[in-house]
């Protein structure tokens, strides 16, 4: 390694929440080397440790007559939710016995903050005699011990995953945060021989096949609703571009001429972005999605890059206004941006002979994920659009990519090879922290989150 | 007295006989041709053989089913280089090959696939797929094939030939396949 030098660490979650940043993880950046011509850029490489966050006290919650088993499965996805956030730190279930056991008709708010609890999730379940399930939780805020906000949820047994992800989605929103924890992810897998579409949910729970064809379904992209995915299909020996109404199960054919892939939705839902060669070469299009359009199944279709390279892989900026999408127009593939109307065309990406390609534009806007092969190795790398600073998120000796964030911008999924060569579903933290694989079963790529 | 009417009839007979038959030059048709007597013998000739038809090569072409005719692959592969979809010279050749088999066999439609290696992401691969097939589609209908007896379509590097890791398999993957949809 080179030189290396702490650089101030802004955490994301502690400064965009107004907490100061206890125990800063420590960072490392090393410029890179100059290669090949062109621009050149800085690499920051970047080892965040330890993601100080809200210390979370959840102690064992109260358990109505018979509901054990049903609080130990709430208490467990909860507590794994809370983890995932990085909004909150789980503090360690040794540290309760430090102090003395909770008394829920008088919470002694001074032996929590003795164990550095910043908050505390006051929690109860119980099981009605229909078998329904009811939980409740109220969240204090331990130093001025005040409460900040409670819930109380009914579900269904087979519910109750989504039941508890609401409720860690209710939690989180106290600090600002998108909800991520019902949302849905979309992803391709030939587990059962062909390439179909499949749901499940941000955890990698409930996998469930949508499509049953013979044809390869290809590139969804989950609407911001999630209610909608528009993907690629080979019918009829035709990459056409479809939406499938995921809960209606009604398929709309959106283009059909040529080969149509990599669609993007606006974040507003309104807009889809796709790569077609309707027109005989590979160009970045728009379709016009509102109710009228869906309900008679034509789409206005706009047309935004006139160039005779490859244009593909639209991703939309948070406001709308923007699109970053690749192009081989300077002779290998390379990032750039434009106006959703196809104007004002800047190149981003730079490096020579390194492939910059599949970008995707960060929820707050501030940043494009993307993929740059050097030496054959995939990584995902994101690029700070005000710093212009690039740092490198995965390090892995294979083939990372397809890259999708989380709908707040935290985590982000992508494909990758590393594990046996054979493709899966892998999660990471926008800083490189908590990488878990989500998917075994057969090939699984297109990882698309709903954002 | 019957011996008598008898005999006067025949005397009648007789009279009216010498009356109308005078002498006269007596005809005597020719004789015959004979014919020679010989034991016929019939020629019993075995009806020929049933002969195959003789089919052109269309219609042996138009026999085959859409399969058999692309078991043995009459449209051949093109390759690449590394992310490009300019048509190479050794391409050209095998294209020009391709467009006399398709203007013999006149009703043929087909499929230009475009395959990529394993070095680029599904999308760009789709796209780079998309722009290697339109360059023979391109090629071809330069040589005088009609657009609408071709179709084209990418399968990105979803289908590799060669599932190996160098350059070998990387440059047999990099392909524009060919596959007869319509005969």
């Amino acid at each position: 390694m080179k030189t290396r030098q702490i650089i101030a660490t802004a955490v994301l979650a502690a400064t965009a929440l107004g907490f100061a940043a206890a125990g800063a993880g420590a960072s490392a950046r090393t410029p890179a080397p100059a290669a090949g011509p062109g621009p050149q850029q800085d690499v920051t490489m970047t080892i965040r440790q330890g993601m100080p966050a809200i210390n979370l006290a959840l102690p064992k919650f109260a358990v109505g007559e018979g509901a054990q088993a049903v609080a130990d499965e709430i208490y467990g996805i909860l507590a794994a939710d809370v983890k995932y956030s990085r909004i909150f730190s789980l503090l360690p279930e040794s540290y309760y016995s430090y102090i003395r056991p909770l008394d829920r008709s008088n919470i002694i708010f001074k032996d929590w903050e003795s164990i550095n609890a910043n908050n505390l999730l006051v929690g109860s379940v119980s099981l009605d005699a229909g078998g329904d399930v009811t939980f409740e939780w109220k969240l204090y805020d331990v130093k001025p011990g005040q409460p900040m906000k409670g819930k109380s949820y009914k579900a269904r047994k087979e519910d109750l995953r989504f039941m508890v992800h609401r409720a860690a989605d209710d939690l989180t929103a106290i600090w600002g945060n998108k909800p991520v924890f019902a949302t849905k992810v979309a992803f391709v897998s030939n587990r059962d021989g062909n390439d179909e579409l499949y749901l499940m949910d941000y955890d990698g729970a409930g996998q469930t096949r949508l499509t049953f064809n013979n044809v390869t379904d290809y590139s969804p992209a989950l609407s911001p609703d999630g209610k909608m995915i528009a993907y690629t299909s080979y019918q009829n020996l035709t990459a056409g571009l479809y939406i499938l109404q995921v809960y209606e199960g009604r398929r709309l054919a959106v283009s059909l001429k040529g080969g149509n892939y990599s669609p993007a939705w606006s974040v507003d839902g309104k807009k889809l972005a796709f790569s077609s060669s309707m027109d005989g070469n590979q160009e970045i299009y728009t379709a016009d999605v509102d109710e009228d359009s869906l309900k008679r199944g034509a789409f206005k279709i706009k047309r935004l890059t006139f160039n005779g390279g490859v244009d593909t892989s639209p991703t939309w900026s948070p406001t709308g206004r923007q699109l970053a999408f690749v192009s081989d127009r300077g002779g290998t593939p390379q990032i750039y941006t434009m106006d959703a109307e196809g104007s004002n065309v800047q190149r981003v990406s730079f490096g020579g002979s390194n492939w910059h390609d599949e970008p995707a534009w960060s929820p707050a806007g501030d940043r494009i994920v993307y993929v740059a092969r050097v030496d054959e190795v995939f990584d995902l790398y994101v690029l700070d659009l005000m710093s212009k600073r690039i740092s490198k998120l995965t390090e892995s000796n294979a083939r990372n990519e397809s890259p999708t964030w989380s709908p707040d911008g935290r985590h982000l999924l992508f494909t990758s090879n590393m594990k046996g060569g054979i493709t899966q579903i892998f999660t990471i933290d926008y800083d490189g922290a908590n990488l878990r694989q989500l998917t075994t079963k057969g090939q699984n790529k297109f990882a698309a989150w709903a954002n | 007295m019957r011996k008598l009417i008898v005999l006067s009839l025949a005397c009648l007979l007789a009279l009216t006989f010498t009356t109308s038959c005078k002498p006269k030059v007596k005809e005597v048709p020719p004789p015959p041709p004979q014919a020679k007597e010989q034991p016929r013998v019939e020629r019993v000739e075995a009806p020929q053989p049933v002969q195959k038809p003789q089919l052109s090569e269309e219609e042996i072409f138009l026999a085959k089913s859409l399969d058999q005719i692309n078991k043995d692959k009459p449209v051949r592969m093109i390759n690449f280089d590394y992310d490009k979809y300019t048509i190479r010279e050794d391409a050209k050749a095998i294209l020009e090959t391709n467009a006399a088999w398709m203007k013999k066999f006149r009703t043929a439609k087909i499929l230009i696939e475009g395959h990529c290696d394993e070095r680029g992401t599904e999308d760009y691969n789709l796209a780079l797929g998309e722009k290697r097939a339109k360059a023979a589609f391109d090629y071809l209908a330069s040589l005088g094939i009609p657009a609408d007896r071709m179709k084209s379509i990418s399968y990105g590097k979803s289908q590799p030939l060669d599932m190996g890791h160098d350059e070998g398999a990387w440059q047999r993957n990099r392909r524009d396949q060919f596959l007869v949809i319509e005969k």
